[in-house]
């Protein structure tokens, strides 16, 4: 069965970002219209039904975020569009902001509606300069068109939508740092509970969510949950963006559902198209650098947060990076590990020493003058940053150390005997990264 | 109060609703290492170090930020809490200088002791470690007028941070750049400019932030004697501790070395301001008064002041007052600071009424200063404007005061009619710092001209004022005597003789007492307990009722150098570290816990 996109169906039209073509192609703002003449909470039950999972990278289910989210209190509510996509392999919320702007915006407008909130706050990516410019022109527009505002569509309810860019933190990604960061401090996860449900922005109740999983809100609304549910596997329904980078020939942002296996993704003549110069493949990060990697045996599970998990790694924010033969394990572990030693926000102690120290360890063995206990170390310090930190930063940190370890252990050891990497590695050599790194 | 009923390691706890584990476990005394967790300010949860397994909770949880709920099973000592815990202290110490041997903090430091408790035995970092700048001693750098900063040290708890944008209201630390990167700073390095400074050495849980007064001074272990008091140096009353460095074999005995906040929920918290902490070394400066003094000549400016014998100047004193008061005694006037204690105040009235009558302390001018402290407005700890620590004592024992705590001290009426010539004798009791009675120029002046033919200073410094003065009689400062004070808020508090008078100094309660029984005047007290008993009968139903039961405590002699390093600092200990630096292979804390639990050795897992 042929997939029809409906989230990225028209993002190469040359218009396809106005309003006029959204309302007209996409029969934009209906689902807003729908939305209004039903109670807040119908609209909570039917997102519930659908069976919508976060998009950000955790997969939790968003109905039941919004229930979660405080009714009885006087203080406002607030929605928070997490656009932080800072996660290494992933950008598929980009292309829905510059490309689909409205869809965004008619999902915040839908959500404050749900949950009791009149302001969404839409924090962007500081590098997304560009996008934030299309977006908040956009903005503009529905403002005017009357779809943001005061008394939407003659309703009586208010929504506006502010578009707050970042300062460039990977942390600020991270929900409880994102609402730091929007109140003006440093992009530093707080303690949970009390969750940002409870306790939020400005210590109001709070929802988080993703761009894509915003995106998908009218779409429930306008075509029902049922409809939404039916588009993928069971608990995994609706259309999913994969982000596929790395060794293949045409790496991009593909729109499918959650049935499509990993092997289709990746050598799919629809998709990727297979590997690049018809090298071997290796692995596969399936949810950006965080989660752990599968082998090319994975290869046919369906790319679901349930299959994926259940195959030893998660679908995460579904940045599908893949790997050559020429890649080497010590090498990915320490580019993924310079990234996060950069990105640890230096709040707990176990992520802020320990993603240095590893990065230390493995620029030694990728530079050849490792020793027989540093493997153990490594594995060491790895294992005592998991779960002791306050956020899951901690945890991404130390999954590329573990999870190479223990599927290519075998090449670490060869880098402390051999003194250097041993893998052919053409790729490689047209890139000295480790003469970067120091 | 409603209450949860919690297991911690077995033991049974009821602690009231809302406590979090660690704050449980800490009363009863199951220790937990914490840094970033202090009582005073809000919780942080980023030092880690205070993991717990929590039955029914998947990861390990932080204590601090924990709340207690009923029935909750609570484990610290398990096999993988200790090794989570201890993984947690190898990465704390990984960029740590070990400059404990040169480290002020060295000796009372928590993350030595509880290292040494809870930490691995031996670090597997071999890398250099991470400097920020400079090495050793040049790692120290300018933290504003009161402290230094050694980066090097810092293991980012933030208490500094949320110290000054919790307590003192205005955030002046934070941290810049992040990851292993950050490091504690102020904006363009300008450093803390803060009246409550001095407390971030003492939230500081390492050696990274000191205070330029006690750097480089002591050690812990030489500071054997410590003494519960209170700051006289406002109305506000702190309590705090005056720590005392002494060696046995120093002949000249023991000397303050410093002054740190005592808990006191009631009036000032953990915490004191910087004039309590840095104002001391008046007490034992140069300028003190170590013996009775006479001038030979009568008129003024004539010969210089002479030192006497307490023997010689008593019948002096007493001659020449009578002789001034012998046509109206009333022209015996007496200026009093609000420095003085309640007893001598006490005592200060019987004499006054002996020799005045009933209205004698209309005699009295009570005096004090006031001066402006900047703070920011959202400051939770506020330093009054009135610098004397008894204006409410005075207040109490029916001296004029004018606003009291409020206001200034009114000294029209004294200075005119000392300027007019009404006036033959001022007695001046000014057992408080250069310049807390206020400007007395004119004092000086009058007594200079000759318009006011005698000035008794009873005192403690060599202010110009006692230069000026034809008999000097050497007091004491609050530290050298047991003196019971009424801060503010009509709290009766006792400061205790934590060292001895200087000299042939006496307590300023006995010099008046001597003076008042040199004049015929009858006073049964012995000890300064005797006028507090006195007090206490006098005033029944007060505050002072029961003044004579007040606990003045004494330097706690060190037995063996484990007490030494922290004796009676009690609060601190019992409440802020709940640890004793372990002496080798056996801590106490540590009783009962089997043998292969004691040492934690890092095992490469897996």
């Amino acid at each position: 069965m042929a997939y029809e996109p409906v989230l990225t169906k028209h993002c190469a039209a040359r218009d396809g970002y106005t309003l006029d073509f959204y309302v007209k192609n996409q029969r934009g703002y209906e689902g807003l219209r729908k939305a209004l003449a039903l109670q807040p909470n119908d609209i909570i039950e039917q997102v519930k039904a659908s069976g919508l999972r976060g998009r950000g990278g955790a997969g939790f289910p968003t109905g039941m975020k919004w229930q979660f989210v405080l009714k009885d209190t006087p203080k406002p509510k607030y929605i928070c569009c997490n656009a932080d996509e800072s996660e290494p392999g992933t950008f598929k919320d980009h292309v829905l902001m510059e490309r689909n702007p409205h869809l965004l915006i008619e999902g915040c407008a839908i959500s404050c509606y749900a949950i009791g909130a009149k302001v969404a706050y839409i924090y962007i990516r500081g590098e997304f300069y560009h996008v934030q410019e299309v977006l908040e022109a956009e903005i503009e527009k529905a403002y005017k068109a009357g779809f943001l505002g005061r008394n939407i569509l003659g309703s009586g309810f208010d929504c506006d939508v502010f578009v707050h860019r970042g300062a460039g933190a990977y942390e600020a990604g991270e929900e409880t740092a994102l609402i730091e960061s929007l109140e003006g401090k440093r992009a530093q996860p707080r303690i949970k509970p009390p969750f940002p449900a409870v306790a939020g922005l400005y210590q109001c109740p709070t929802a988080v969510n993703n761009v894509e999983t915003l995106c998908n809100v009218p779409l429930i609304v306008l075509n029902g949950p049922e409809w939404f549910a039916s588009l993928g596997p069971e608990k995994n329904g609706g259309p999913k963006l994969f982000c596929i980078s790395g060794h293949v020939k045409r790496p991009g942002v593909y729109e499918t559902s959650m049935h499509t296996t990993l092997r289709e993704l990746v050598f799919g003549e629809q998709f990727a198209g297979g590997m690049i110069d018809e090298r071997p493949f290796k692995a596969i990060i399936p949810g950006g650098s965080s989660v752990p990697l599968l082998l090319e045996q994975d290869l046919d599970t369906p790319a679901s947060f349930d299959h994926i998990q259940k195959a030893g790694s998660l679908l995460g924010s579904a940045g599908l990076i893949v790997m050559n033969d020429s890649v080497c394990a010590v090498w990915l572990a320490m580019n993924l590990l310079h990234f996060y030693r950069h990105e640890s926000c230096g709040k707990c102690t176990p992520c802020r020493e320990g993603t240095d120290w590893l990065f230390k360890l493995l620029l030694r063995l990728e530079s050849g003058d490792g020793q027989p206990k540093d493997l153990d170390l490594l594995f060491g310090v790895s294992t005592n940053i998991v779960g002791k930190t306050l956020c899951a930063f901690g945890d991404a940190a130390a999954t590329p150390v573990l999870s190479t370890m223990k599927l290519f252990r075998g090449e670490y050891e060869a880098h402390v005997r051999e003194g250097r990497c041993t893998l052919p590695a053409p790729w490689r050599a047209a890139h000295p990264v480790v003469a970067a790194h120091q | 109060m409603e209450t949860v009923t919690l297991t911690i390691d077995g033991t049974q706890i009821t602690v009231p609703k809302g406590r979090t584990v660690l704050q449980a476990a800490i009363e009863a005394g199951i220790s937990v290492p914490y840094y970033c967790y202090h009582p005073g300010i809000s919780i942080d949860g980023s030092c880690r170090v205070c993991i717990v397994k929590i039955e029914k909770m998947g990861k390990l949880q932080t204590s601090c930020s924990t709340v207690c709920t009923d029935g909750m099973v609570v484990h610290t000592r398990e096999a993988d809490v200790v090794e989570a815990r201890a993984g947690v202290f190898e990465f704390l110490l990984l960029n740590h200088p070990l400059d404990c041997p040169v480290c002020d903090k060295g000796g009372e430091c928590p993350l030595q002791d509880f290292s040494y408790t809870f930490g691995p035995a031996e670090s597997r970092m071999d890398f250099p470690r991470r400097v920020f700048d400079g090495e050793g001693v040049k790692a120290d750098v300018d933290f504003g007028p009161t402290l230094m900063l050694n980066r090097n040290r810092c293991i980012l708890c933030t208490r500094c941070v949320r110290f000054m944008k919790e307590v003192d209201g205005d955030a002046q630390i934070g941290i810049v750049d992040r990851g292993a990167g950050s490091e504690i700073a102020t904006f363009e390095e300008r450093g803390v400019h803060s009246l409550i400074s001095g407390n971030l050495m003492d939230v500081c849980p390492v050696g990274a932030i000191l205070t330029k007064d006690y750097r480089f001074k002591t050690r812990p272990w030489d500071n054997p004697g410590v003494v519960d008091t209170i700051c006289t140096l406002c109305s506000k009353g702190c309590n705090t501790s005056a720590w005392l460095k002494a060696k046995p074999e120093w002949a000249r005995g023991s000397q303050l070395i410093r002054m740190t906040p005592r808990f006191n929920a009631d009036v000032n918290n953990y915490w004191m301001c910087d004039i309590g902490r840095f104002t001391y070394h008046w007490a034992e400066g140069d300028t003190r008064l170590r013996k009775p003094m006479l001038r030979p000549s009568t008129s003024p400016g004539q010969a210089p002041l002479e030192p006497a014998a307490w023997r010689d100047v008593e019948p002096k004193l007493r001659d020449r007052i009578q002789d001034a008061g012998s046509q109206d005694p009333a022209s015996v006037r007496f200026l009093v600071s609000a420095h003085a204690s309640t007893e001598e105040l006490y005592v200060l009235k019987q004499l006054v009424e002996g020799l005045l009558g009933n209205d004698g302390a209309r005699a009295v001018t009570v005096t004090w200063t006031r001066s402006d402290k900047r703070q920011p407005e959202g400051t939770k700890f506020k330093v009054p404007g009135t610098d004397a620590p008894n204006v409410n004592g005075a207040k109490d024992l029916g001296f004029e005061v004018g606003p009291g705590n409020e206001g200034m001290p009114d000294l029209t009426r004294l200075r005119t009619d000392v300027e007019a010539g009404r006036v033959k004798a001022v007695y001046v009791l000014d057992p408080g710092p250069d310049g807390s009675i206020g400007d007395v120029s004119w004092l000086v002046a009058a007594r200079r001209s000759g318009t006011l033919p005698l000035l008794v200073v009873q005192g403690v410094l060599m202010t110009e004022l006692a230069a000026a003065a034809d008999i000097v009689l050497p007091g004491t400062a609050w530290v050298e005597k047991d003196g019971i004070f009424t801060n503010d808020q009509g709290r009766v508090q006792a400061s205790s003789r934590a060292i001895a008078p200087p000299g042939e100094a006496r307590e300023d309660w006995q010099i008046l007492v001597s003076v008042a029984r040199s004049l015929g005047l009858t006073m049964p007290y012995e000890t300064s307990n005797d006028v507090r008993r006195a007090l206490a009968t006098s005033k029944p139903g007060t505050g002072y009722a029961e003044a004579d039961h007040l606990l003045f405590t004494r330097p706690v002699p060190a037995r063996n150098w484990l007490q030494a390093s922290n004796p009676s600092e009690r609060w601190k200990w019992d409440f802020l570290f709940q640890d004793l630096p372990p002496v080798k292979g056996h801590s106490v804390q540590m009783e009962g816990v089997p043998a292969q639990e004691t040492s934690i050795p890092l095992k490469p897992v897996g």
